[in-house]
């Protein structure tokens, strides 16, 4: 084994005969050097943290290998091990309700019935997506089946949620080395559609924005809900020494290469250079792959199993041992390639798509490897697991690999400053306009409000069979949009899961604190209108740099919220994710927590859509003139407060309204949410096909408030008992009050003695189903 | 006895499920069958025959991704693995159903339309890309014409039905030798897309795809082949109908159960 000289600039990995191992000169350089090698390769490691390492590597007395070095880089990435983000969520987040979190691995799982679990997960896919859309976004929907899949969950709904900016812009205000929104949008769309629809899970929830924060970070979050049976949980860890590690799926390549590092830092104009990092996705490998490994599962042959994601292989099997409290002795020369020649760090680090881990008694490995063969699955078995904690790595034998799991995979954490930016004056409220119709249409054809369809039914809803509440709900292609869907995941059991999501960063940009709570009011909201109960929520954290001292304080405020929520609440975040460094040259991101929210539905055949069926109208909740972050404001140019939620309000209306859509009281539900109540009964209206009667004088004295001001934990009921509903409000000393009945083609809307407008619902229809067509492209239906 | 139906299957089909548990509501023991499993290279104990089969499913999905022309590899694969096999099945007239990305393998296969009252070799038709270029999932309105499938028995005729719509590749052109007027007149047009007032051939997104005529279904000359680009293995049950908060009874039967009962009764039959 001859020792070159070290490593210390990017060179190719053929630069070098491929059974050298390479060694950084870590113990015999200045660490400024050693720090400007690890910027110029792309190792991602501070000065700090270099110092930490040289440290270890001093009492071992040797020069780490480059494979050692790069697998650091990883496990000690922001991505990987959640160095700024775990003290703060560890102090607002973690730990509510944690007795109904069953297990919290690769996902989140909990209880749906007596003999089933349901997994569930969100994770980001941002910076792929922002210079890949297309695989970038395909390859999040990939990650995220295979982590509820290792759990030994059946994958059975997809969402996501995207944030873009403005598909209008024109090329001149473009920042340089910036995708065009247009682009990217439809790039994402693209990759979630073929993958998804290639493995046969359903889209049924996210959403998508466009404002112009997130021009040069696009973000791309995506989330799998699954349900398997409680005997088939399975762990993310490595069975007792002795077990043999099976690597199965999809070849080891170049693609994805330092993706977590990538991830870990600032878009810059010459982002497109990190192509390499993004992987490249293949669903038709990957659909095979599920199937084969939930038959492993449900035959009981298999110790333990953890997706290849983020840091690879390296980090899979690291984390495998740490949680098991064994180590690994493996050889890397055995792992399947895409290439020829690759080197043995590439292979460690490699973040290729469809890859499982797979830890299996010797007992069982025969007929583990008859079920991938069957399946035409790949597999390869790499070595065993060790009573020595340390993971071993070799090459044809010589040992090139050899670390702690602690050191390697737990990572520092850091605490970083953090800084409120100057207060901001919330400006003067919007006017009433001269003209309420045309007011009402701008706000109805507003790219945040606008119909999705155009976008979204290129998304499988139905594959399956089991989806009760599709993400349309109303007349055939009426295309009414659903506050949550609900699927039925036993074929011999009514019992369902609703599922919906929540955020409006118009409002976590003014305020990240009651922004975040709005978040929360958002999907309890969603969940509740179908009459699910709220059970569990999972996040998405995608934040601007951490290591400026505004970024952090954001991250903080939005933590906060999030944690006093589901602490008022008494609902767990099942799984997270964070993303940082969503910042570049041009901008940040606002605080953006992507929430996913799971609802239990005790009886699907008793849930209620938001579709008007012909009854009266019922509005429940307060609503206050706060116009900070709504859609009117914006078309207006004014602003205004952001609305405060009140959480003990936000607890108790969602209880009664969850429990009178159960009961029956209820014919249609929606809540009004992005372009006010005005928004919230056309869209009522669309999906069954007829206008309302309404007058809001008795909402709020001011009409514009009464119409556009997007106040939360407020709902639109409809109901064949009005006085009877609004009773089982009122005696619980909330507010609620009959405004109106549905009926007649159209919107008649008035103020007291002012008639506001009356529009044609056809008319409306049609405004409302231009609006993203027209600015991103494809056809109204 | 329950007739075997034999739900084919390889990697990116996945609508498996949904076709297994419609053939199972009508009255059926159905089970998958993977491709591999016709071939020595299964272990023998995992070893199939198709002639052991009363009825064949080809489920929709994305057989082998797609990649070329939509079904080309799924039936190519299947002509090399059991070909002869396929072909007595047909000469038996024993049902063959594919929905949406089945619906292509039997194109592919020669079977839909097939020629001059027979299989061909190679496909007699495409089903090309949708009008609007894209993949799109809506549901969609069926009349059922009066046809020579025996499958449709159930339904009133002219009657129209609700099967949901999941496809990028359902335009339905057939070839050389074929027309949409000569397909109606031999009755071989088994289901037409219509609007809510039932006219025939209606515009997007009624007609989902822009198959000329409005033509969802068709069956070949015997009748026993049915292929259908809407899922009618999705809408089985009424909680399955989108609209059915609108008044539908959850857990009646939907529009699709009719048609595997038809086949079911079919097989029983024979």
């Amino acid at each position: 084994m001859s020792i070159p000289d070290g490593v210390l600039e990017p060179i190719p990995s053929d630069a070098y005969p491929e059974g050298d191992v390479q060694h950084v000169r870590l113990l015999d350089e200045p660490l400024k050097k050693i720090h400007q090698a690890s910027e110029a390769i792309g190792w991602g490691l501070s000065l700090e943290e270099l110092a930490a390492i040289k440290d270890h590597f001093q009492q071992k007395n040797r020069n780490p290998t480059l494979i050692e070095i790069e697998a650091l880089g990883q496990g000690w990435s922001e991505h990987c091990c959640y160095k700024t983000s775990k003290p703060i969520l560890r102090e607002h987040v973690f730990g509510i309700q944690e007795d109904n979190v069953l297990a919290r691995q690769d996902a989140g799982i909990l209880e749906f019935d007596d003999d089933h679990v349901y997994a569930l997960r969100i994770e980001s896919h941002n910076h792929p997506s922002a210079v890949e859309p297309y695989g970038g976004a395909a390859t999040g929907v990939g990650g995220i089946l295979r982590d509820i899949t290792c759990m030994g969950a059946q994958p059975m709904a997809l969402a996501d949620m995207l944030y873009f900016g403005p598909p209008t812009l024109t090329d001149d205000d473009l920042p340089p080395g910036t995708k065009h929104p247009r682009y990217l949008t439809q790039g994402v769309i693209a990759g979630i559609r073929d993958y998804g629809n290639r493995v046969g899970i359903p889209n049924l929830a996210g959403s998508i924005h466009f404002p112009p924060d997130y021009t040069t970070n696009c973000l791309v979050n995506v989330g799998c809900l699954g349900v398997g049976k409680k005997e088939h949980l399975t762990h993310s860890k490595s069975g007792p020494p002795g077990s043999l590690w099976i690597l199965a799926g999809g070849r080891t390549g170049r693609d994805g290469i330092h993706g977590v590092t990538f991830a870990s830092k600032e878009l810059s104009e010459d982002s497109h250079e990190d192509v390499p990092a993004v992987q490249l996705g293949d669903p038709i490998t990957k659909e095979p792959l599920i199937h084969a490994c939930l038959e492993i599962i449900e035959q009981h042959l298999v110790e333990g199993m953890k997706d290849l994601g983020g840091g690879g292989l390296s980090c899979a099997v690291g984390e495998m041992c740490e949680a098991a409290g064994v180590g690994a002795d493996i050889d890397l020369a055995h792992v399947h390639t895409k290439a020829k020649g690759m080197r043995p760090w590439e292979i460690w680090v490699s973040e290729s798509q469809e890859r499982m881990m797979l830890s299996v008694d010797p007992t069982n490995a025969d007929a583990v490897r008859e079920i991938l063969d069957l399946w035409d699955v790949e597999h390869v078995t790499l070595g065993e697991t060790t009573e020595d904690t340390n993971v071993t790595a070799r090459w044809h034998g010589d040992k090139i690999f050899d670390l702690d799991p602690i050191f390697c995979y737990e990572g520092p954490e850091v605490e970083r400053p953090a800084q409120a930016p100057p207060k901001r004056e919330p400006g003067p409220n919007p006017q009433a306009p001269n003209a309420w119709d045309k007011a009402l249409i701008r706000v109805l054809e507003d790219p945040n409000v606008a119909c999705r369809a155009p976008l979204l039914r290129q998304y499988d809803h139905t594959v399956r069979a089991s989806t009760v509440i599709e993400p349309w709900v109303g007349e055939l292609n009426a295309d009414g949009h659903a506050d949550a869907t609900v699927i039925k995941p036993l074929a011999d059991s009514w019992k369902g899961l609703a599922w919906a999501s929540g955020l409006n960063p118009a409002l976590t940009k003014l305020d990240p604190y009651q922004g975040s709570l709005n978040a929360v009011d958002e999907v309890i909201r969603n969940l509740t209108c179908v009459g699910a109960v709220p059970d569990s929520l999972a996040d998405c954290l995608n934040f601007p740099n951490p290591e400026k001292p505004e970024g952090m304080w954001i991250f903080k405020e939005s933590a906060r919220a999030l944690g006093d929520a589901a602490r008022a609440l008494e609902i767990p975040f099942a799984s997270g994710n964070v993303s940082l460094y969503n910042e570049s040259h041009a901008g940040a991101v606002p605080a953006t927590p992507s929430l996913l929210g799971v609802g239990l539905v005790e009886d699907v055949r008793d849930v209620v859509t938001s579709d008007l069926k012909g009854n009266d109208l019922v509005l429940v909740g307060e609503t206050r003139d706060r116009f900070g972050g709504s859609v009117f404001s914006k078309i207006q140019g004014a602003n205004g407060e952001v609305p405060r939620v009140d959480l003990d309000a936000l607890k108790g209306l969602a209880a009664q309204v969850s429990d009178v859509v159960a009961e029956g009281l209820v014919t249609a539900a929606h809540d009004p949410s992005e372009g006010g109540l005005g928004a919230a009964l056309f869209e009522m209206g669309i999906g069954g096909g007829m206008g309302v009667r309404v007058d809001l004088s008795q909402v709020h004295p001011s009409a514009v408030a009464a119409m556009f001001a997007e106040t939360p934990t407020r709902w639109v009921l409809e109901t064949e008992d009005a006085d009877a509903l609004v009773d089982r409000f009122t005696q619980e000393r909330f507010n609620a009050q009959r405004i109106g009945e549905a009926g007649g083609d159209s919107f008649a809307i008035a103020h007291g003695g002012d008639r506001l407008l009356s529009l044609d619902v056809d008319a409306a229809g049609d405004a409302w189903r231009s609006g993203l067509a027209r600015v991103i492209g494809g056809d109204e239906a | 006895m329950e007739p075997r139906v034999a739900v084919l299957r390889m990697e990116g089909t996945n609508n498996e499920q949904d076709i297994k548990r419609a053939f199972e509501a009508a009255g059926a023991s159905a089970s998958y069958v993977h491709i591999k499993q016709l071939t020595k290279h299964a272990p023998s104990r995992l070893r199939e025959e198709v002639l052991d089969y009363d009825v064949l499913a080809f489920p929709g999905g994305f057989s082998a991704g797609d990649y070329v022309r939509a079904g080309a590899i799924f039936a190519s694969r299947l002509e090399a693995v059991c070909g002869d096999a396929l072909e007595a099945f047909y000469e038996d007239r024993r049902p063959m159903v594919g929905i949406c990305n089945g619906f292509q393998v039997l194109v592919e296969l020669g079977l839909l339309p097939g020629e001059n009252g027979a299989p061909r070799k190679g496909p007699g038709a495409a089903l090309t890309m949708n009008e609007n270029d894209r993949y799109e999932c809506r549901p969609s309105l069926l009349r059922v014409e009066d046809s020579v499938c025996p499958f449709v028995e159930g339904y009133e005729e002219g009657g129209s039905v609700m099967f949901p719509s999941a496809h990028a590749e359902g335009r339905f052109v057939p070839g050389e030798g074929s027309s949409v007027d000569a397909l109606l007149e031999e009755g071989r047009v088994v289901f037409r897309y219509v609007d809510r007032e039932g006219r025939v051939d209606p515009g997007y997104p009624w007609n989902p795809n822009g198959s000329p005529g409005g033509i969802g279904g068709v069956t070949d000359a015997s009748g026993t082949v049915l292929g259908l680009m809407p899922h009618p293995d999705r809408s089985v049950w009424g909680f399955q109908h989108p609209d059915w908060t609108r008044g539908l009874d959850p857990e009646e039967r939907g529009d699709g159960l009719a048609l595997f009962e038809g086949i079911v009764a079919y097989a029983g039959e024979a």
